[in-house]
């Protein structure tokens, strides 16, 4: 395991503002996040010999578009390029794509990898998209039928959590104030407003334990990395980013099917992870992680050994995760205050998680932070991942 | 019966005989012939030991409540009529687990662990779902 340790790294990132932009097309978000991609890694364009475009829920036609290698021929690279082909997993199309690049770099398959995602569920009708995101990972037989939706997922968890915990709403509503936090601080943010406990509880309430300002909001926005191998990042102009560690776990399809709704995978896959990048808990400098709802942040603050159990809640609530505390944590804002782009959620938080590394976080870099840590989930958080990040060679 | 606009199930083959099942007021669910453990939802082999010769039995309809939630909000527009309903997962006494309703009781009384046994709602002429209420 981790053949690829001091083999791979990425050498660029880009992003298009997350938010409602009609006008925007999905093709567009993508272009732009490319380009500035590219750009920002100074590699030569014609060097790419694969792009990885993940999935995209909203726009049927584009998403088969970025199959067929539409992003091929708008980068100039046709008869130049190698291979394009998707990698999908919902919201952990972040991990998966990453992790995906590094075998292919390592096994010498592929030399200059482009991933990229784009979506637009912030632009179209919002009943539209609940009823069309109430049936992804929903099984159509065994819980549909009873009202159940994708925006009622995250409740599962927290009521068994709370209920074995003892974690209270305040202490849930706190994981969103520290995302608003942050969020207020990413020009690339949706929803740059602080908010308080009271006014997240007292918001509509959704589906018990959360409120709508615990749910997360529907984006369009687009985010692009590029990976390569650490011989070929040596001359480039960034602070190459070299993955570590990786570990993860499938826990259901099915929510109702999950053994364990307030620990999913994610004991097992920090484990795995951080034996890999043969580091613990304690060298953290930044903990990236994938939030959807406020429960997931704390259920993985708690498989990675940094809280005990049941004491992410307190954690959080106490300030430790915000601007300034001992660990900062999704230093973009996540879905909950960057905006939710589909699979780009995640992929926008794992670009955070570079972005920091490489030192390109403007106001809200964190200050020599040498290794971070990014999650992800997928489908009605069906798989728990733990990727970790350093910017010194193993 | 008046019209039914909510989504129904669609069965499968191996599926079939739990939906007659409760319209028989059974509920029913699968046991491995060959490595014994019981099994839902319905498969088309066993996913513990792969083996394809699964029995239907007939389970006791008591569990307790795993996990829950209050939909009062941005529900799927079908079930706009029915806010706030209880979406749950029970735990069945076999150790398996099924989303279901929660009903004939209060959804603010509700709770993790509590109690619960099957009751069938005839929803249409081909379909009824097993939901659950609290034991008193």
């Amino acid at each position: 395991m981790g053949l690829f340790k001091g083999k791979v790294a990425v050498v660029g990132i880009g992003e298009v503002p997350s938010g409602k932009f009609p006008d925007r097309p999905c093709l567009q978000n993508a272009l732009e996040a490319c380009r500035e991609a590219i750009l920002d890694s100074g590699i030569e364009k014609n060097e790419i010999d694969t792009i990885i475009p993940t999935g995209t829920f909203f726009d049927r036609r584009y998403n088969t578009d970025m199959i067929f290698s539409k992003l091929v021929e708008e980068l100039g690279l046709l008869g130049k390029a190698h291979n394009n082909f998707q990698v999908f997993a919902g919201g952990s199309s972040s991990s998966t794509m990453l992790k995906t690049a590094c075998g292919l770099i390592n096994s010498g398959l592929a030399e200059v990898i482009l991933c990229v995602q784009s979506d637009k569920t912030g632009s179209a009708p919002v009943q539209e998209m609940i009823d069309l995101f109430a049936t992804f990972g929903v099984p159509d037989e065994w819980e549909t039928p009873y009202g159940f939706f994708m925006g009622a997922t995250g409740s599962l968890n927290a009521t068994r959590y709370m209920h074995e915990t003892g974690t209270t709403p305040e202490q849930l509503a706190s994981v969103v104030v520290s995302m608003r936090k942050w969020a207020a601080l990413n020009p690339n943010a949706m929803l740059r407003r602080e908010l308080s406990v009271k006014e997240i509880l007292d918001a509509k309430m959704v589906a018990t334990p959360f409120t709508t300002k615990e749910g997360n909001v529907l984006a369009d926005g687009g985010a692009a990395f590029i990976v390569t191998s650490t011989e070929r990042a040596k001359d480039l102009r960034n602070q190459p980013v070299y993955p570590l560690g990786f570990g993860s776990r499938v826990c259901h399809y099915s929510i109702s099917q999950d053994m364990d709704l307030t620990r999913l995978g994610f004991s097992e896959a920090s484990q795995e992870a951080y034996e890999m990048a043969g580091i613990g808990p304690e060298d953290i400098d930044i903990a990236e992680l994938y939030d959807g709802y406020p429960i997931f942040p704390l259920i993985t603050l708690e498989g990675l050994g940094i809280c005990g159990r049941g004491e992410a809640g307190a954690f959080v609530y106490e300030g430790n995760t915000w601007p300034g505390g001992k660990l900062p944590m999704t230093t973009n804002g996540g879905m909950l205050g960057q905006g939710h782009t589909a699979a780009g959620g995640g992929v926008a938080v794992l670009v955070e998680a570079i972005r920091q590394l490489m030192g390109k976080a403007g106001e809200r870099q964190v200050k020599d932070a040498k290794i971070a840590v990014e999650s992800s989930l997928g489908g009605t958080f069906m798989d728990s991942h733990i990727v970790i990040l350093g910017r010194e060679l193993p | 019966m008046k019209e039914y606009k909510k989504p129904l199930p669609k069965p499968t083959p191996w599926s079939k005989p739990f939906w007659d099942g409760c319209k028989n007021r059974k509920l029913l669910i699968q046991q491995c012939i060959s490595c014994k453990k019981y099994i839902f939802y319905p498969k088309l082999f066993c996913p513990f030991c792969l083996s394809p010769d699964l029995s239907w039995i007939e389970a006791t309809g008591k569990g307790k409540i795993y996990t829950y939630t209050v939909v009062y909000a941005y529900q799927p527009t079908e079930f706009s009529a029915d806010v706030p309903y209880v979406v749950a997962v029970i735990e069945l006494e076999e150790g398996v687990k099924m989303m279901s309703n929660i009903v004939d009781c209060k959804p603010d009384n509700v709770r993790c662990d509590m109690d619960v046994e099957v009751i069938f709602e005839d929803i249409t002429e081909e379909f009824t779902f097993p939901k659950f209420k609290p034991v008193i």
